[in-house]
């Protein structure tokens, strides 16, 4: 784009800002044809005298220009591929940061040789002395290429596995297959000790440690990753853990101790039902009442509202507390509850709709209102009432349970 | 609920923002766009399972709206509307692009000199206190020792006397002018430098509410849904405070236009109202409203009517309101004071939070924010710095971090939290209950509560205007992405398409979209003349206060309504529909039609396009135009004449007319009119303006007051009086406003007649009597030579000799009457000029059926046909029970419509001349 003449006032910082606002608009209005005839103009940001403007409009070239190859219908890989081998070369610091990209691109197209051609091209530039964010990039792209060996050596392990070799065959795959999780190991090892998010890395990393035998290096690694106060609190560490732990055949004590701490980070998760069956089983009376806490707990978030199977275990379980003369905790885990829980749960609006769409949870949900509630309670009568028509016998033994236990008239007693 | 088992991979480390080299910086998905539609890496092998999906456009489609732009929902409001304060008439930066239309300016030596004389004693108050040692007011003798006391006695008797108000000729006596020159400097310096901080402090207010109007944060537009699925209310405040909630039932249908029906349900409030949340939990419909200082809840009963729960008042004014998605009647309100609590109506208050202090580092703003979690127990609260999630059951200060303006998630420096929103849904068809909507005025995030600090989603809006409004949306059908909503205060919006149940984090699937904006319809309005366009073009440029989308019921194709709310009280929507994109099917067309009628309004862009030397450039069609459809131009229009009909604002910079002095010398049956003048003023938040302290005085009407429009009778009368035909116009306006079509032709006639039989006298008759007048201009002359025509049809002005007749107007102009009095007040004057004008035979030519028009032009009655005066009626009663005000308000209204006919004979023959005296200067 020519700088304009004709006008006064319209200025090269002026235009290359309308020409970007083009670009932006366009893509917002999904015209990548369009939005790619302003891009070409939009190089003349490059020749700005302003260094620190330059590098931005360098960093935006890169961010345009490949969200318009990306989504442009006449564009493919090698369009993408010129354009990302042009733009790497011409700032120094973007070089890794869009070398890593190209990588994802290529990667989510499904070449994986060509991405790992990429990264290893990355991994080997050198130029001057490193900012500490290019090291930390280095680390990255050192990762994704581990992860690309661990794609390798899983393949390998998979072949090796199908077809029966001869000895010599084997030992050559065999070691071919080691020499492919030493490079990726190494990689991956380094990456999982800076702190953040790696599920990838460290699910393949430990796939790979446990293939080897290295159990105790594997569980070291989901134990670092679960509890080191530097990472996220990251609920996926922990599961991983629990997981390890569970195919390891760990005591019931550790893994109750591992769940122990995702309850508290997340209680709402589904492991938690698997959690509170472990609690009940316990001999431990502390266990068997926080298996209690635990099933309220799930049930307090609106996620799990109408979790059919929380509601029978808690049903059950109340039943099985009240029959053990263990008020007290029922009672405990009811106090925090029982201001907001009867609108929530047991309204009579509710009453109709659970009812209405599934009869099974209405009545889990009756018994525990009941026991909760006493037999007063809107919902229980409702369910009660409607389920008389239908299922007379087992509404007539879960009234008279109600009947005899709730926390209601124990309180008064 | 699930947890997404896989992740995409991050650093992790915190730190302040705006680390340029940080590598919290590299957070992977906010790198590029495109790297948001990447899935995380899989831990088996790509080709194993390819992330070979068909496009999201390819499955789905895309949203397209129906017109190229928003459509007027509502009639426009009976109130006019000024545009607010811009950041240029406080710069006066740059050349101005527009140059015609009046813009709001801050003329400051005015408004000093505004403030000295309003408000003397806050200005010389305390200098007056120091220095009243030194001065003797006639108090008996007073004398310190060591002290010069100065008797002031003689110079407060001269200024007892008549003295004109900033009038430089008017007579001062030598005390007066010893005592101006020397203590002149002295108090102009002290008062200068009181006032110097007082105008950087009010400039620097303006400042920051023109970054950032945090007031209309949240939105103040509301669907409720009613009992039947088509049909249900639109709730937005109106009026010029926009102190007046409406409640507004639609009939929405799958294919049609909805349907506004009937009028509004009204409710007069204290306050403006600034946000509108509405909830239907367990079919129980409940409407929130925040206003500055109070915050109330009403309950919509299965037919749609409102009934107030309870009202909370605020003393350092509420910032926030959400109402709970999990339990009917509970809500959480924030306060300026940094308190957040817990409110029902059944069991008041609780207090969760109170820390005047900001979460993550020192910010001053004290904008709070709450809004509920996917536990019913839990609240985020939230200011500019951070998002903290804390237990309503537990201790105040606990709870954790859900977001920090920081490094983790990479935000700029000078980034702030502008919104934050929870965004769960109760529907398994919805995106996972967990996560969090944060805007900045940079980007927007999504978290999930189970992992704080690190955002699942990063995405760079690039609004203009900070995002205040947002919605997610059901998906449009099983299994397709949800829409997200996002609009910003300077009305651009964009719309994102996020996938990702409980099992995988959320993700944008599509690139984000923009939708059409207000201003995008002017072209579907008829081109009007320039005021009227400038009028059209600021309306349609209103800021955005409010947002909703409402998606009709059983519709064969996925389709949704979007209304807006402006700041100038308008509702406008669009339809918009999830459509197969054919463009994307057959690419090669891309290169054919030609679209450059996209920016049409911007002279800058225009340029950029001319001077762009490649031809190719605007080759790019946009597959998705449509064309305005002769339906929606005839709503445009439709709209359009009602608009124009409504009186424009008064210019926000016309100073008021009235002095402490003016009040002050009332007489005692005028002041409770006043009084009521100012109520009624202070209540609408507008200028106090003469037509509220009752009669107005005998002065000439500004012109600039004049409606314009499909009567705009600045133009004719400029019109006519180039034409030489001033007078005749003038005359024919007295006769009544609405002048029928026929009449100009046989105006003609008269204006040749009359121009030629005045031109010959006037120089004759007018010369002995005013030398100053010799040489009048043709104008002046016109309105003369009329005037002298309409004195002679005048009963008493026949008995009168010709030369003695301007003198007697001259008179007549002087005096005070009793006549003027009255006939300024509403009320009386309409009758006494009808009376007037039937009863005078040399009117004749006016033709009589025309009464009746005036009468319904200038009665407040409802009974009158027209929407303005129907919806008048309405609103006044709301706005105050007192019939003294509903009088002064009518006063206001009609006072800019009927203004030339308002004058009897007599003030019409004084106005000219009024103005000769300041021809001399």
């Amino acid at each position: 784009m020519a700088v304009s003449h004709g006008h006064k006032g319209i200025n090269f910082a002026q235009t290359t800002s309308i020409c970007l606002n083009f670009i932006q608009e366009a893509l917002l209005k999904h015209q990548w044809q369009r939005a790619s005839e302003f891009l070409q103009h939009y190089f003349q940001a490059l020749e700005d005298f302003n260094s620190q403007k330059r590098q931005v409009a360098l960093q935006n070239i890169w961010k345009l220009g490949s969200a318009i190859l990306y989504h442009h219908p006449k564009s493919n890989v090698e369009t993408f591929n010129a354009f990302a081998d042009r733009m790497k070369n011409i700032g120094v610091q973007n070089y890794l940061k869009i070398s890593l990209q190209h990588a994802l691109y290529l990667l989510h197209k499904g070449m994986v040789e060509e991405a790992y051609r990429n990264l290893n091209q990355a991994e080997s530039w050198r130029y001057g002395e490193m900012s500490a964010s290019q090291e930390k990039i280095i680390k990255l792209i050192q990762a994704y290429r581990g992860l690309l060996d661990y794609y390798t050596w899983s393949k390998k392990r998979t072949e090796l596995s199908k077809f029966d070799m001869d000895g010599f065959a084997t030992s050559a795959a065999t070691q071919d297959m080691h020499s492919y999780f030493r490079q990726a190991s190494v990689n991956l090892h380094e990456i999982i000790k800076i702190p953040g998010v790696w599920d990838p890395f460290v699910k393949s990393y430990v796939e790979m440690l446990e293939f080897y035998g290295d159990q105790d290096g594997a569980r070291q690694v989901l134990t670092d990753y679960a509890y080191d106060n530097n990472f996220p609190s990251n609920p996926n560490a922990h599961i991983y853990l629990y997981k390890f732990l569970k195919k390891e055949k760990a005591p019931e004590d550790k893994l109750i101790s591992v769940l122990k701490i995702l309850h508290q980070i997340v209680p709402s998760h589904k492991i938690m039902l698997e959690f509170h069956m472990l609690l009940r089983k316990s001999k431990k009376e502390e266990h068997q009442k926080l298996g209690l806490e635990v099933l309220f707990a799930v049930l307090d978030f609106s996620g799990c509202t109408e979790n059919i199977t929380a509601w029978k275990y808690l049903a059950k379980y109340l039943k099985q507390i009240m029959m053990e003369k263990h008020l007290n905790w029922v009672q405990e885990g009811w106090s925090s509850r029982k201001d907001w829980w009867p609108t929530f749960h047991f309204s009579y609006y509710l009453a109709k709709k659970n009812w209405k769409e599934n009869k099974i949870l209405a009545l889990e949900k009756a018994f525990t209102s009941g026991i909760l509630l006493g037999k007063g309670c809107k919902y229980f009568m409702y369910v009660s009432k409607q389920g008389h028509k239908v299922q007379k016998k087992s509404i007539k033994t879960m009234k008279k349970f109600v009947m005899k236990h709730n926390i209601l008239d124990s309180e008064e007693l | 609920m699930d947890f997404p088992d896989n992740l995409f991979p991050t650093f992790f480390l915190p730190g302040p923002p705006g680390l340029s080299d940080s590598p919290g910086s590299y957070l992977a998905p906010a790198w590029s766009d495109y790297t948001q539609l990447l899935k995380p890496p899989q831990t088996q092998h790509p080709s194993v399972n390819p992330q070979h999906e068909a496009s999201y456009v390819t499955k789905w489609g895309r949203w397209r709206s129906d017109t190229p732009g928003p459509l007027p929902f509502l009639r426009p409001g009976a109130d006019p509307w000024d545009p607010d304060l811009t950041s240029r008439d406080l710069l006066f930066q740059g050349r101005l692009r527009h140059p015609f239309g009046a813009k709001a300016t801050i003329d400051v030596i005015d408004q000093l000199n505004q403030f000295l004389r309003d408000h003397g004693d806050i200005a010389f108050g305390p200098l007056g206190k120091l220095l009243q040692e030194n001065f003797n007011l006639g108090e008996p003798k007073k004398s310190r020792k060591g002290r010069t006391v100065m008797n002031a006695e003689r110079l407060l008797q001269d200024l007892s006397g008549h003295q004109p108000k900033g009038c430089p000729w008017a007579h001062l006596s030598a005390r007066q002018r010893r005592f101006s020159l020397l203590g002149g400097t002295v108090l102009g310096e002290e008062v200068e430098g009181l006032l110097g901080g007082l105008l950087h402090e009010e400039l620097e207010t303006r400042w920051k509410e023109l970054l950032l109007d945090e007031a209309s944060t949240g939105g103040a537009l509301a669907w409720v849904p009613g009992a039947k699925p088509h049909v249900g209310q639109l709730v937005y405040p109106t009026g010029r405070a926009y102190n007046q909630l409406n409640f507004q039932k639609v009939k929405l249908s799958p294919t049609s236009e909805p349907q506004a029906l009937g009028d509004p349900t009204r409710i007069l409030l204290q306050g403006p109202v600034r946000q509108v949340v509405t909830r239907t939990v367990q079919e129980e419909a409940l409407v929130a409203v925040r206003s500055d200082h109070h915050c109330a809840v009403w309950q919509v009963s299965r037919q749609g009517h409102p009934e107030p729960l309870q009202v909370l008042s605020t003393e350092k004014g509420a910032t926030g309101i959400s109402l709970s998605p999990h339990l009917p009647g509970e809500l959480a309100v924030c306060s300026r004071s940094g308190a957040v609590c817990l409110w029902s109506p059944q069991d008041g208050l609780q207090q969760i939070h109170k820390d005047p202090e900001t979460l993550v580092f020192k910010d001053p703003s004290s904008w709070r924010w709450a809004d509920f979690t996917a536990h019913p127990r839990m609240l985020t609260v939230a200011d500019r710095t951070g998002v903290r999630l804390t237990d309503v059951r537990g201790p105040s200060d606990c709870g954790e971090l859900l977001f920090r303006v920081g490094a983790e998630a990479s935000c700029q420096q000078g980034e702030r939290i502008l919104l934050a929103q929870y965004l769960g849904t109760s529907s398994p068809l919805s995106l996972s209950p967990t996560l969090h909507l944060i805007c900045t005025q940079f980007s927007l995030y999504l978290l999930d509560e189970r992992l704080p600090l690190v955002p699942m989603m990063k995405w760079t809006h690039s609004l203009m205007s900070p995002p205040l409004l947002a919605q997610l949306l059901p998906p449009p059908r099983p299994g397709a992405p949800l829409p997200l909503l996002l609009g910003g205060r300077g009305g651009h919006l964009r719309m994102l398409h996020l996938s990702g149940g409980s099992g995988c984090s959320p993700q944008l699937v599509a690139p984000p979209q923009s939708l059409p904006l207000l201003s995008d319809s002017l072209p579907g309005f008829p081109v009007l003349e320039p005021h009227g366009q400038q009028l059209l073009q600021d309306r349609l440029k209103a800021p955005l206060t409010g947002l909703t989308a409402v998606v009709p019921p059983s519709c064969p194709s996925p389709t949704m309504l979007l209304f807006q709310l402006s700041a100038a009280g308008d509702v406008f929507y669009q339809r918009l529909w999830l459509r197969p994109d054919t463009a994307a099917k057959n690419a090669d067309s891309l290169q054919k039609s030609n679209s450059s009628a996209d920016h049409a309004d911007d002279p800058d862009l225009d340029s950029h396009d001319q001077t762009s030397a490649t031809p190719s450039l605007d080759a790019a069609p946009d597959p998705g135009a449509v064309s305005w459809n002769p339906r929606a131009a005839a709503c445009c229009r439709r709209w359009l004449k009602t608009l124009l009909r409504v009186p424009p604002a008064l210019p926000s910079w016309t100073p008021p007319t009235f002095s402490q002095h003016y009040l002050r010398w009332l007489r005692e049956e005028d002041r409770g009119k006043v009084r009521e003048g100012l109520q009624a003023a202070m209540t609408e938040g507008r200028l106090l303006q003469q037509g509220d302290l009752g009669p107005l005085p005998p002065s000439d009407p500004p012109p600039a007051h004049e409606p314009f429009g499909p009567e705009d009778k600045l133009t004719e009368r400029l019109e006519a009086s180039w034409e030489g035909k001033g007078a005749i116009w003038w005359e024919s306006q007295q006769g009544g406003s609405q002048v029928p079509r026929k009449r100009p032709s046989r105006e003609k006639r008269r204006t040749q007649l009359s121009s030629s039989f005045s031109s010959v006298r006037t120089t004759s008759d007018f010369s002995d009597i005013d030398s100053r007048h010799e040489t009048p201009s043709p104008l002046h002359r016109m309105s003369e030579a009329s005037q002298s025509l309409e004195l002679s049809q005048e009963p008493w002005a026949r008995s009168v000799p010709r030369e003695r007749r301007q003198t007697l107007r001259d008179y007549l102009a002087v005096l005070p009457s009793v006549d003027s009095g009255s006939c300024s007040t509403p009320q009386s004057q309409n009758p006494s000029s009808q009376t007037f004008l039937s009863s005078e035979p040399g009117r004749c030519s006016v033709p009589r059926s025309q009464n009746p028009t005036t009468r319904t032009l200038l009665s407040p009655h409802p009974g009158s046909s027209s929407a303005l005066c129907s919806q008048n009626p309405n609103s006044q009663s709301l706005f105050s029970p007192d019939p003294g005000f509903s009088s002064v308000f009518h006063s206001q209204s009609s006072s800019i419509q009927s203004l030339p006919s308002r004058h009897t004979p007599s003030l019409a023959g004084s106005q000219p001349l009024k103005k000769k005296p300041r021809m001399g200067f």
